[in-house]
């Protein structure tokens, strides 16, 4: 990579996959061009290459990955051992059961979110198969990743319905395994609220691609669905409001502040995980607003830039991310565009410092 | 002997708290005997856990342990799911 004339034949053949992403996103068009171009390549010419110039060499280039997804839904059948009997595979038919269904259809619109908005393969980008069990435990009130797939309750009934309900919750799970595989955020304090964040941010741009909405369509909720009738609610989290989403005699009130002025202090939950992920879900939501379109075209491909571009510290702080967002949207879309613009502010008017 | 519960995190990060004082129970010798069982195979610091799982705070006569799903003995999460019933 001495001479500027030989580019071309040395993406091609031996410059690894990691060092392509970085020079895709220098500031140079000379060099970002090229890498751009390469990655962009489609899967024939992977192949072509791998066959042809680095045999004897497999760890410098990226694996041939399929473009469909590889579902497999489990039946834990109300126990808790992961993960129970195998009841729907790729490209078996839909069964009876709406459970299962919904969870194979939503680890689908995942995949595809992420494949055609990002260009990345599964959640580790290499085409891991994709693994969900239903049912578990009884009347069991969650969802969570176990760090090798993702887990789904019933609800009780009462206050939860069917985890699998919300597209954007499996949606969540499934970007906890994307964050796993990539800045890997510390589950604690700023860096655990900013993974619980980008769960939220990609689960809820999920369910945008598959319905297909705006940034000014869409609910920015989190969970629509999931709480039972008897509930005064209207899901779990709310990125356009965080705070408003549920105030009930069971469940309280949604505890989410929007801004730095209301942060919690917790040792609960990790930390506030759950809690003060409002404050960069909600400059997220005010990025998408200020643009305006699909939201994963120019606010998610920021954030996914950050959270992919090697820079994301696993202990990072909000500001941290922030001042992340800031230089991939001035690399991404160019220096003083409306996105560089859109992402200063909204960290601005949550609060967090983008320096 | 007093049996309290705490749970909070997952998904939803809402907490929920059960207290049972067997006492006055016809059945304290084998809430005892649960209790103790699932103390012992606790920890004394939280842990990380998994993304969106639940953490649990089981405090008996003062004495508090910690763990989390979803790795739960079959002692914990009998003892969990009976004082969150019972002692909501």
């Amino acid at each position: 990579m001495t001479t500027h004339g030989g580019f071309e034949p040395v993406f091609c053949t031996i410059v690894p996959p990691h060092v392509l992403d970085r020079l895709a996103q220098h500031e140079d068009p000379a060099l970002a061009g090229p890498a751009r171009e390469t990655l962009e390549r489609d899967a024939y010419e992977r192949t072509h290459r791998r066959l042809t110039t680095v045999i004897g060499a497999p760890t410098l280039t990226a694996p041939v990955v399929s473009d469909k997804p590889q579902r497999t839904i489990y039946d834990a059948k109300h126990k808790q051992e992961l993960p129970g009997k195998k009841v729907r595979a790729e490209g078996s038919d839909p069964g009876k059961d709406a459970t299962v269904n919904r969870a194979f259809a939503g680890l689908g619109a995942t995949f595809e979110l992420y494949l055609n908005a990002f260009n990345r393969h599964s959640i580790d980008g290499e085409g891991l198969p994709l693994n969900a069990s239903v049912h578990y435990d009884v009347k069991y009130d969650n969802a969570f990743w176990n760090g090798e797939q993702m887990v789904f309750g019933d609800g009780d009934g009462e206050l939860f319905l069917d985890f699998t309900i919300p597209v954007d919750v499996i949606g969540h799970e499934l970007t906890h395994g994307v964050t796993q595989y990539t800045a890997n955020l510390t589950y604690f304090g700023q860096s655990g609220a900013l993974n619980e964040s980008i769960s939220d941010v990609f689960g809820s741009l999920i369910k945008q691609y598959t319905l297909g909405q705006t940034a000014t369509e869409a609910d920015w909720l989190i969970g629509a669905g999931l709480l039972a009738p008897r509930v005064s609610g209207v899901a779990l989290r709310s990125m356009k409001a965080p705070g408003t989403a549920y105030d009930d005699d069971a469940l309280g009130k949604d505890p989410q502040p929007a801004t730095m002025d209301d942060f919690v202090k917790t040792g609960s939950d990790n930390g506030g995980v759950h809690i003060n992920s409002g404050i960069p879900n909600h400059a997220f939501y005010l990025v998408a607003d200020a643009l305006g379109g699909h939201a994963w075209e120019k606010a998610g491909q920021i954030w996914y830039d950050v959270l992919t571009g090697g820079e994301l510290k696993k202990d990072a702080l909000f500001t941290d991310f922030a001042t992340l967002t800031v230089a991939a949207a001035k690399t991404r879309f160019g220096d003083g565009g409306e996105e560089l613009q859109a992402v200063s502010k909204a960290w601005e008017q949550v609060g967090v410092p983008t320096s | 002997m007093r049996i309290q519960v705490r749970r909070t995190g997952g998904f939803g990060g809402i907490q929920r708290r059960g207290e049972v004082d067997t006492s006055t129970r016809p059945d304290a010798h084998e809430w005892h005997a649960l209790a103790e069982r699932a103390v012992a195979a606790g920890h004394s610091a939280p842990s990380t856990g998994v993304p969106d799982g639940f953490h649990y705070e089981i405090t008996v006569d003062g004495k508090t342990v910690h763990t989390a799903d979803p790795r739960l003995t079959d002692d914990q999460r009998e003892l969990i799911s009976r004082v969150l019933k019972e002692g909501a």
